[in-house]
């Protein structure tokens, strides 16, 4: 009984969980629009809006694409933490 | 605002369609008891028309016709699983009702005409679109 409890509760957090990302910001920092970086990863220009507003989770493949276009590491794009300002992560990597 | 607005518009247009197909079978199944009732062929042509300048306004210029009859190869991630989504949905709702509808036919000892089949024909059609269009932000 516990054990299917614990399958319904992964499956409800699995589903609820929320990944963050940095897509708008960065996209607007390599002056791309959303139709161009959708035609880049290969995806409708709708679905960048989806994912910027965190509505849509992507997938891993799709996450991977969206790194090659920026040419930044996965982690650095999506987060399951809310995210802190890109200038902010930089200046805690200097005082490290 | 004009989010919700056009979602609430949506919506009407939906429900209009929906509607009107279901006017359309029983204003038919009223005409074939009371055939001399020339009034019932003009609410048929008059559902007819709001049928399809609903239809029009709700599912054709707003592309979800297309959308949810494109092929998978010409959609992306997210529009797989929107789709696959609203026919599971479709799925569900249609087979209650054709069920339920087939069992009433039974009972009551109805035939099946032309229009009921066409327009259920239709409504299997439009039910995938009208789930997204009523589901959708």
């Amino acid at each position: 009984m516990l054990h299917i409890y614990n399958i319904m509760l992964y499956i409800y957090t699995m589903e609820s969980r929320n990944i963050y990302n940095r897509i708008a910001v960065l996209r607007k920092e390599k002056l791309l629009t959303r139709k161009e970086l959708a035609d880049k990863i290969g995806v409708n220009f709708q679905t960048i809006g989806y994912l910027e507003r965190e509505e849509y989770n992507p997938s891993l493949d799709l996450a991977f694409r969206i790194g090659k276009v920026f040419d930044l590491p996965i982690d650095i794009i999506f987060s399951t933490e809310p995210l802190k300002p890109l200038s902010q992560l930089l200046n805690n990597n200097k005082e490290k | 605002m004009a989010l919700k607005k056009s979602n609430n518009s949506r919506k009407v247009g939906v429900a209009l369609t929906l509607f009107s197909l279901l006017a359309m079978v029983i204003v038919f199944e009223y005409y074939k008891i009371d055939r001399g009732h020339i009034n019932f062929i003009i609410i048929e042509i008059i559902v007819f028309i709001v049928f399809l300048v609903s239809f029009t306004k709700t599912f054709i210029k707003t592309g979800l016709w297309k959308f949810t009859h494109k092929p998978l190869k010409k959609l992306d991630e997210r529009e797989i699983e929107l789709t696959s989504k609203s026919l599971r949905y479709a799925y569900g709702i249609f087979t209650v009702l054709v069920l339920g509808l087939l069992l009433s036919l039974a009972v009551t000892n109805l035939s099946i005409d032309v229009v009921l089949v066409a327009s259920l024909i239709l409504f299997a059609h439009i039910l995938p679109a009208s789930v997204i269009a009523w589901t959708e932000k």
